[in-house]
């Protein structure tokens, strides 16, 4: 993916949030703006036939693996033109059929599920991978040891990404997680791991490519920790518990800032480049929005459709 | 061996191989996962033979990690495969409920049927001399987790189609057997077979009462009902087979029949298989006398004299009988 490629893909992300946090029906939502380079890097590293699962903070991970954002803001919206019919909704956006195997929502959840997609990867014997972002609220959970310890027993083609953005929802990290570094938990299982700055889009996609690399040559798994920001409070339902002066800090680290200065520094963009780029994000998330309005709610009865 | 025609007497858990090695040969998603099912053959011998007719990399030991073991058979089922996860006593079958329930689920569902989750878990229930936490009947809990199936045999014939059925099953099934099942024989049909999933059976009928119960209780009412047969009273046994989706209209019918209705679960009473069974004959054919038949509700001891004294028997059940019938 180029450079122009991953800047327009967070921006879109950024765009799509701050359109739905307007809408006044937009419901109970989590929000990646702050983490967009980690799908966004993430994603620049898999392949078409590769699977991502997220956390049910999955809007980012949802836009940066190329899911229309059309479907992806009707689904949030509850709209019958969702991929799920509008059924699974905030935490649990899903499209298979392009790679993204889908959200869960409940905390270190989907990790498991990773690992058997994972297997089943394996099995097929097709050089495919799979990519699992989760929160650092879901490295105090059991199940990242249990995957841990099996993917590396198995050599499962995995990546495990841990979205570290400091915080589950009030309590943070240092209060809740023993390990200096989040990617130390890996080394045990001799899993390969790095540690990065998660607003260094560049940076995520390079080490995420080699682990990929790695994986799909039959390596085995990897642990990539990225450490990113969180802009909004921990859902639409949740206060922020953070000082001003503290979030002007955490909105100083932008990803999208940091990329787009790094390009114009390079040549690669100037301001009217980068206006253009926004237009254009702006233009497409106006037209998810006109989409999204336009289709309908399901119909009561689907309450009971693909129940068993 | 073969003891009438186009049938052949095979113990429970040869059923249960028999079945899973048939899925396997003709379908290779159909892979096992469990503590102990690969060279070993499973606790109580369930996969025994398969290691080595299939291979480690369809025959898979696990570490002992159940919410793994569960989560990794429902990835792989929803990207595909048809695993079967053995967790070796039901107890621990809670380590994996996280996955099982959250998940698999509600996979179809949550995704508008973009993703199903046909994984079969198999776990066994039921006391036999191993204490507090290796003996509970928890079935009843997943009766009412919509996309659940949840099936439990009582003989090596429904062993062997219900387990068919459940590997051919588009969603997640969890397949309930009894310890005490393991060791007992019966005729099963020499040619391929499929159970009914979600149609109980009459095991004998009967004009004055109607047992309904499932698992290795079948065993415990067939005791029951001789017992009374001998004081001229007669007892249907309906095997509910499967607990979700739950064959009303049989128990129904046999209830509307003889009047009176006996459930019997060894699992716990409160919410439990018989409170549902109960309430919902009562709903269907209304003034039918109930009595429910189930452990003490108390935790079941190793110690074989209060294990006993918590599990429903053949005289208990006698008791329920007489009781519905004044």
């Amino acid at each position: 993916m180029d450079p122009l490629a991953t800047l327009k893909s967070m921006l879109l992300i950024r765009r799509f949030e701050a359109a739905l946090d307007a809408r006044p029906d937009r419901g109970f939502q989590l929000y990646s703006s702050g983490a967009e380079a980690v799908a966004v890097g993430v994603c620049a590293a898999l392949r078409p036939g590769d699977q991502l699962l997220s956390s049910g903070r999955s809007i980012g991970p949802a836009l940066a693996r190329g899911i229309d954002p059309r479907l992806v803001m009707a689904e949030l919206l509850g709209k019958a033109t969702g991929p799920a019919g509008g059924k699974g909704g905030r935490g649990h956006l899903a499209k298979p059929d392009q790679g993204f195997f889908g959200a869960h929502a409940v905390v270190a959840g989907n990790l498991n599920i990773a690992a058997g997609a994972a297997l089943a990867a394996q099995l097929d014997g097709r050089g495919r991978m799979v990519a699992c972002i989760f929160g650092d609220g879901a490295a105090g959970a059991g199940a990242l040891h249990e995957t841990l310890n099996i993917a590396a027993l198995w050599t499962l083609p995995l990546l495990l990404v841990c979205d570290n953005n400091g915080l589950s929802v009030s309590t943070p990290r240092e209060a809740a997680l023993a390990p200096a570094r989040l990617s130390d938990l890996a080394a045990p299982f001799g899993v390969p791991a790095a540690s990065l700055d998660g607003t260094d889009v560049e940076a995520v996609r390079d080490q995420a490519a080699e682990f990929a690399a790695q994986a799909r040559a039959g390596g085995g798994p990897a642990f990539l920790e990225c450490r990113s920001e969180r802009f909004f409070s921990h859902s639409t339902a949740t206060r922020e518990t953070r000082s001003a002066a503290a979030m002007r800090g955490v909105l100083e680290r932008c990803p999208i800032r940091r990329c787009a200065a790094k390009l114009q520094a390079a040549g690669q963009l100037d301001a009217a480049g980068l206006a253009g780029l926004e237009a254009e994000a702006e233009a497409r998330v106006a037209d998810a929005l006109a989409f999204a309005d336009a289709s309908p709610y399901p119909d009561p009865a689907e309450a009971l459709s693909d129940v068993v | 061996m073969s003891s009438e025609a186009g049938t052949i007497k095979l113990f429970f858990r040869e059923a249960i191989a028999r079945a899973v090695r048939e899925e396997m040969a003709g379908d290779e998603r159909v892979i096992v996962l469990g503590q102990d099912v690969g060279a070993f053959g499973g606790s109580y011998k369930e996969f025994l033979g398969l290691y080595d007719q299939f291979g480690a990399a369809r025959v898979r030991d696990t570490p002992v990690a159940e919410a793994a073991m569960v989560g990794l058979g429902v990835g792989a089922a929803a990207a595909g495969y048809r695993p079967l996860v053995s967790i070796t006593y039901m107890d621990f079958l809670m380590l994996g409920l996280d996955a099982l329930v959250n998940y698999a689920a509600k996979a179809r569902f949550k995704t508008g049927g973009q993703v199903t989750a046909p994984v079969v878990v198999k776990t066994t229930a039921g006391a036999k001399g191993q204490g507090v936490a290796h003996s509970q009947c928890l079935e009843a809990w997943l009766m009412g987790v919509p996309g659940l199936v949840v099936v439990a045999p009582s003989d090596a014939a429904d062993a062997y189609g219900l387990m068919k059925s459940a590997l051919r099953h588009d969603g997640p099934v969890v397949f309930v057997d009894h310890k005490r099942l393991f060791p007992t024989a019966g005729e099963v049909p020499l040619a391929e077979t499929f159970g009914p999933i979600g149609q109980a059976a009459i095991r004998r009928p009967g004009e004055h009462a109607t047992i309904a119960t499932h698992g290795h209780m079948v065993r415990i009412a067939a005791q029951a009902a001789e017992r009374l047969a001998r004081d001229g009273v007669s007892c249907e046994i309906v095997d509910l087979r499967t607990l979700a989706p739950l064959d009303v209209a049989t128990v129904a019918a046999s209830a509307a029949r003889t009047g009176a209705l006996v459930t019997l679960e060894e699992g716990q009473l409160t919410c439990g298989v018989g409170a549902e069974v109960a309430f919902r004959v009562r709903e269907s054919v209304g003034a039918v006398r109930v009595a429910r038949v189930g452990a003490l509700a108390a935790p079941i001891s190793s110690n074989p004299v209060l294990e006993a004294a918590a599990l429903p028997d053949a005289a208990r059940v006698i008791d329920a009988v007489r009781r519905v019938l004044g």
